[in-house]
Order: C-alpha cells, then structure tokens, then sequence
C-alpha cells in the first residue's frame, strides 16, 4: 500500500471530511501559506521566523505573521504538521507522514495543472 | 533606558491582544517572539497589523465555534452550542419583548388583522417550542453538572453554575414583582381573553421592559418611577448572567459524544423555530397594522429588534451548522 493509500484510510471518512490528500485543498485562503509552510518543513523543523525567512527566500513571498500562524495552526489541527519541544520561546515545527502524503498529492496534482497549461501555451503560442 | 527590543516586545504584546486566551495560551509565546523580530526588523507596517488583527479576529470566531477551522470535534460542538446560546439569548430577549407586546395588546381586546392574528399563533407555537427545547436541552446538562459537585470536582462549574441560577432567580422574582404592578393584566376583568395567560403576558412584559424605545426619549424615561427605571437595567443584566453562566458550563462541562450529538439536534430544531418566528414577526410588521385602540402598533423598537433577531438568527444557523459537522466527525472519530 502506497504512503497516500495509507494516509488516506488512517482517516474515516464523513460525508463532509477530507481524506488526507485532500487536506491542503481544504484550506480555502489558507491553501497557498498552508503549501508554502509545508514546502518549506519538508527540508526540516523549523521555528516560525526561520520559516518566514525560508519562504520568502524561495518564492519570494513574505507571509504576515498572522497568515503563518493562522495557516499553521489548521495544518497542526489536521495532523499534517507538529509541534516539537523546545527550551526557548520559539517553537519548532515539523512535517508528519500524513503531511508529507498530502504535499505530495497536492504538488502532483499542481504539477498536472501546470503541465497541461504550459503544453496548451505551447500549442497556440508556441514556445518562448 | 528604554530600547528597540523592550519597544517590540511591549508593541508585540498589545497586537496579541487580538487573539482569544485559549489561543494565546497555546501560541502566543511563539507568536510574540516572531512578532518582536518581525517589529526589529521592519517597524512600521501597517499590512502587518491589519494581518494580525484580521488573524485574530478569525482566531476569536474560531474559538467562538463560528467558523469550519478543524478544533477537536468534541471541542468544536461544545463551542457552536455555546454560541448558538448566546445568539438565542439574544433572540429570545428581542423576540419576547415583541410577543409580550402582542400578548398584552390581545389582553385588551383580539387583532382585527389577519396579519397580526396568524403572527400571534406563529409566535406563540414558537415560544412554546423554545421552553420545550430548554427543558429538553438542560436536562442531560445538568446531570452532568451536578455528577461532578456530588463528587466535588466540579471546579471549573461552580461559578457559572452561580452567575446562571443567581441571573434565573433574580429575572424571576424581578418579573413577578414588575408584572404583578401592571395595570394592564393585574386582574382586570378583561384578562385572560388572549391567546396566553395574563399572568406569562405579564411576567415577558416585565422580563423585557429593558427593550424599550424610552431610552432614547430621555425626558419621558425620568418621569417613571426609579424602581422601574432601575429594573430596566438591572434585567438585561440578569439576562446577561444567564447567557453568560449557560455558555461557561456549556464549554466546561463533560459530556459524552452521544449526548453532544443529542444537543447539536436541539440546536438545528432551535435555529429552525427562530427562523419561523421571524417570518410570524415579520407578518405583523408588514401586513398586520395598528389594530383596535392602537394595540398593535409597531414602533422603531420593533423594527429595530425584528434587525436583531435577524442577525442572531443568521449568526445561529451558522453555529448549528458547525456543530452538526463536528457531531458527524464525533461519531467517525
């Protein structure tokens, strides 16, 4: 069984609950920070400075502290991140199975989208 | 000396206010030490705070069970319940204050309109819906408010358990005490003709003399005896106490899934019957008229609590809504 497989039926399904390689898509205005944040923990733990610091460094969009936490408290809520002790006020955070699952899920599925849409920009514009 | 970091931290400190205590217990460490960096290193930003403000007031409807963000499940109902008896505090306040109006008007002699008589009977049904469903609602509650003062650890219950009996019995004995000064069902001869009791149209009267156009007529309210005028605002203070005392229990009580399933039904049938009684106070503002003797004028004051009533009304179905999709993940879990 693949790590999507077995991420999706750790879940029970309801009629309104999202398996897991859904969950990123269920974030509404949350869903691009939510992806960034996962993004940036799937290199490592990191505290909430170091991630806004890594984010904008490799998209080149700063979040608002507010949007981070806001974002990575669903992301907490749904199990696809956690929480890691710390000796300091700055709290580390780091991806679990079920987050790697669903990233990896959420980004094939961009990937599709974005192959479709660069393939359809090279058949009627052609290539730049 | 005063320095750039103790400047962050304070400023640091009063954005965390936004967020609800639940919240900052968890976060608000962490989050105030992003904050103080973010602060040292670029100090004015007025997105940011619009961004923390906005956050925290999402973080506060979160915590108020009006939004879909993913709390425990259990968490999660208990918290829409608590808000759906808020908004249904509220409701009822505005709602009875209206039907008392009504019910008193009818003491005196029956609605020539059929707007008025068919919002009367809407209303009334609903009113009597909403003392079955307290009833309904309170008793599996209380049981588990009382299990644990039997056992003394009932720590967290105790003073809400307080604020609520001492806002009921305060209501009450101030209600009877008002409503039985009234002249116009203090045992007439003409009472008892309405649709309900003189004596419950009395006693919502008085309950609701709070919800009164008078406060903005100064100069008329003076001339009302002060035992009056301060009834008008000692009541919604017990009213308060009430909704107060109810929404604590609600959050800090243990119960179980099933009986948390059991209220989140009650819930949706109470968000139904306001959404009826809104449509029966609606039918006597729009087609009910003044009636005989100008029984059944409605005022500004009714306007103005039919707005009310609608936003609670709105505000609840939300609320029960939530707590129907938390129960259905109770029951999964």
């Amino acid at each position: 069984m693949t790590v999507v497989a077995k991420a999706a039926r750790s879940h029970t399904k309801t009629d309104e609950e999202p398996t897991a390689s859904e969950a990123l898509g269920t974030f509404g205005r949350y869903a691009g920070p939510a992806t960034l944040i996962v993004c940036s923990l799937a290199e490592g733990e990191k505290h909430g400075y170091a991630l806004t610091k890594d984010i904008e460094a490799f998209a080149g969009v700063r979040l608002a502290p507010g949007t981070l936490y806001e974002a990575l408290s669903r992301l907490e809520g749904q199990g696809l991140i956690e929480a890691l002790a710390s000796s300091d006020r700055r709290r580390p955070y780091r991806l679990t199975a079920t987050g790697a699952a669903a990233l990896r899920v959420h980004l094939a599925t961009q990937r599709r989208v974005a192959d479709l849409g660069l393939r359809r920009l090279a058949g009627s514009w052609g290539t730049a | 000396m005063k320095t750039t970091s103790d400047d962050a931290g304070r400023r640091a400190e009063r954005l965390l206010r936004w967020y609800p205590k639940s919240w900052r217990a968890r976060y608000g460490e962490e989050f105030a030490e992003l904050l103080t960096s973010e602060l040292s290193e670029r100090p004015e930003s007025w997105r940011r705070t619009v961004d923390v403000a906005w956050s925290g007031t999402v973080a506060r409807l979160t915590s108020a069970g009006l939004t879909s963000h993913p709390l425990d499940p259990s968490e999660q109902v208990q918290a829409s319940l608590a808000c759906l008896g808020c908004t249904l505090a509220v409701f009822i306040a505005f709602g009875a204050a209206m039907w008392a109006q009504l019910t008193i008007g009818w003491q005196w002699a029956p609605p020539d309109a059929i707007g008025t008589t068919a919002a009367m009977v809407v209303m009334s049904s609903v009113m009597f819906v909403f003392v079955a469903l307290a009833l309904l609602a309170a008793v599996p509650i209380a049981g588990s408010v009382l299990a644990p003062m039997v056992h003394r650890k009932a720590q967290g219950l105790i003073r809400p358990t307080i604020l609520f009996l001492g806002g009921a019995a305060l209501l009450i004995i101030g209600s009877r005490h008002f409503g039985n000064g009234w002249p116009g069902t203090g045992g007439h001869h003409w009472a008892h003709q309405g649709l309900v009791p003189g004596g419950v149209a009395a006693f919502l009267w008085a309950s609701t003399l709070s919800v009164s156009s008078y406060w903005a007529h100064p100069g008329a309210l003076l001339g009302f005896p002060a035992a009056e005028v301060a009834w008008m605002i000692v009541s919604p203070l017990a009213i308060v106490s009430i909704a107060v005392g109810a929404t604590k229990i609600l959050r800090r009580v243990e119960v179980s899934p099933r009986v948390l399933r059991y209220e989140g039904k009650l819930a949706r049938v109470a968000a139904g019957a306001m959404a009826v009684f809104l449509v029966g106070s609606c039918c006597w503002i729009v087609d009910g008229g003044s009636g005989p003797r100008d029984l059944f004028h409605a005022g500004a004051i009714d306007v103005a609590g039919l707005a009310m009533m609608t936003g609670a009304s709105v505000v609840a179905h939300r609320a029960a809504r939530i707590a129907r999709r938390a129960g259905l993940h109770l029951v999964a879990g």
